[in-house]
């Protein structure tokens, strides 16, 4: 059963890696536009991340893969799964880096600028990094909230973790066991993945600060 | 051209924050190796102006000239280009109250990355620079230190020697020791006169009465908007003629 189970595994990893790495970037460009200088832009950031996080992802899910079907835009599952997870990801993604944004002081940004330093090395070289630095522990936490949430790529037949043991459960009526393993599969992920992200935040903060 | 004798002038600056008029027609002027300074008391715009001459602050209106290099600000003028803005502030070091140095680079790269970015130096160029300008300010030992493992005044001489490395023809200071214990503003005002003997051009706000009589050729008296007076420090702040330089200066006088 087990075995059965883990060939699962893949998929979800797969969908929950592609949408991490996706969000990730596009979440740039959402916490960009959510401190942009344009007013305009930002309200429209602003609403496009309420009205993202304000509804079930389950919903959207449906929306994106039995939705666009009816307009003619036929998606696979998987494709459908994980451009779901990947823009739901850029809006909390986003709203993560604007935090870390706010810490990095004006001071610093007027510092580079005072020294010449271009958009791009003002990006790359100090704001970046910093960000980076402060939110990476939040981005795994969401990292293993999306990992948990992939589960529902089962619903519109992604063949993941969840969906195989459904089947089992479906097939052989033997449910507990078929769930107890998938729930000890999703929680041999997470739970390293949580005491990492708060050893790898000690660490930075130790580095940095005034000890 | 080593004859030619560089230096900033700043010409009818205006700037406003929606309705207020912070600064109202400053002109100011600043040759080559002088050391000028501008005081008055808070509010008055004096941070405004410095951050104005390097462009952090767009000026309403105003000209800047730099050596060979002029912009002409305001309506009928496009916006400062990014050359523009580059060459403006490769020649125009700025150090800050707060430091604002870079806290998840060393002190080696603080003061590098510039060298290497904006003047294309080679990491090995960059370094050696860099241990020059950390041997002068004295902190050489702190290179592979991270700024939140340095002091205060450590950090604000790490921050003169980051605006001395792209070897700029004009050293901004905004009241770079107002947020240091006296005794640590010293030190940073000992590092400021030896630049200053050493002939680096230098515009500086302070609240630092004594440095400006002593280190400055000439002050500014900055009064909302309005530079009230300009002229030899000793003599300004002995006899000054304004009445509202007289009011401010018995008051820090007196203390």
């Amino acid at each position: 059963m087990f075995g059965y189970i883990i060939q699962g595994l893949m998929w979800t990893v797969m969908i929950t890696v592609a949408s991490f790495l996706l969000g990730s970037i596009f979440g740039i460009a959402v916490a960009g536009a959510r401190v942009s200088s344009s007013r305009i832009v930002r309200i429209c950031a602003r609403i496009w991340v309420d009205v993202i996080r304000s509804v079930p992802p389950l919903v959207w899910l449906f929306l994106v893969y039995f939705g666009l079907a009816e307009l003619g835009i036929r998606l696979t599952s998987l494709v459908a799964a994980i451009l779901t997870f990947s823009v739901i990801a850029s809006a909390y993604l986003g709203e993560i880096y604007r935090g870390g944004l706010a810490a990095i002081g004006r001071g610093q940004i007027e510092a580079a600028q005072s020294l010449g330093l271009g958009r791009v090395d003002l990006f790359v070289r100090i704001v970046a990094p910093q960000v980076f630095r402060t939110v990476s522990p939040s981005m795994v936490t969401y990292g293993i909230g999306l990992m948990k949430d992939s589960a529902l790529a089962s619903t519109i037949g992604v063949v993941e973790l969840t969906f195989r043991a459904n089947q089992v459960a479906q097939n052989t009526g033997e449910g507990l066991s078929a769930f107890l393993i998938v729930g000890l599969i999703y929680l041999a992920f997470s739970v390293p993945l949580g005491i990492w992200a708060r050893h790898s935040d000690a660490r930075a903060s130790q580095k940095y600060q005034v000890g | 051209m080593p004859d030619q004798i560089p230096h900033l002038k700043a010409v009818n600056i205006c700037k406003e924050f929606g309705q207020v008029q912070v600064l109202r027609d400053v002109c100011m002027e600043i040759n080559s190796g002088d050391v000028i300074s501008i005081i008055g008391p808070s509010g008055a715009g004096k941070s405004t102006l410095l951050r104005c001459i390097n462009l952090l602050e767009t000026p309403t209106t105003g000209v800047l000239e730099i050596g060979d290099f002029k912009i002409t600000i305001g309506e009928g003028h496009k916006k400062a280009s990014k050359k523009e803005l580059a060459t403006l502030r490769r020649n125009v070091g700025m150090v800050f109250q707060s430091f604002n140095l870079f806290p998840h680079l060393t002190v080696m790269e603080n003061i590098s990355l510039a060298q290497r970015r904006v003047l294309g130096r080679t990491k090995d160029e960059a370094n050696s620079r860099t241990l020059e300008l950390l041997d002068r300010v004295g902190l050489k030992e702190k290179a592979d230190a991270y700024p939140g493992r340095c002091s205060g005044g450590q950090q604000q001489r790490v921050a003169i020697a980051r605006s001395l490395s792209l070897d700029p023809m004009v050293m901004l200071f905004d009241e770079p020791t107002s947020a240091l214990d006296p005794e640590v503003g010293a030190e940073i005002l000992t590092v400021m006169r030896e630049l200053a003997n050493d002939g680096m051009t230098m515009m500086i706000v302070t609240h630092e009465m004594a440095f400006a009589r002593e280190v400055g050729d000439r002050v500014y008296v900055m009064v909302d908007g309005v530079i009230v007076e300009s002229g030899d420090p000793r003599v300004i702040m002995s006899e000054p003629t304004h009445e509202r330089t007289k009011q401010f200066l018995s008051a820090v006088m007196g203390r």
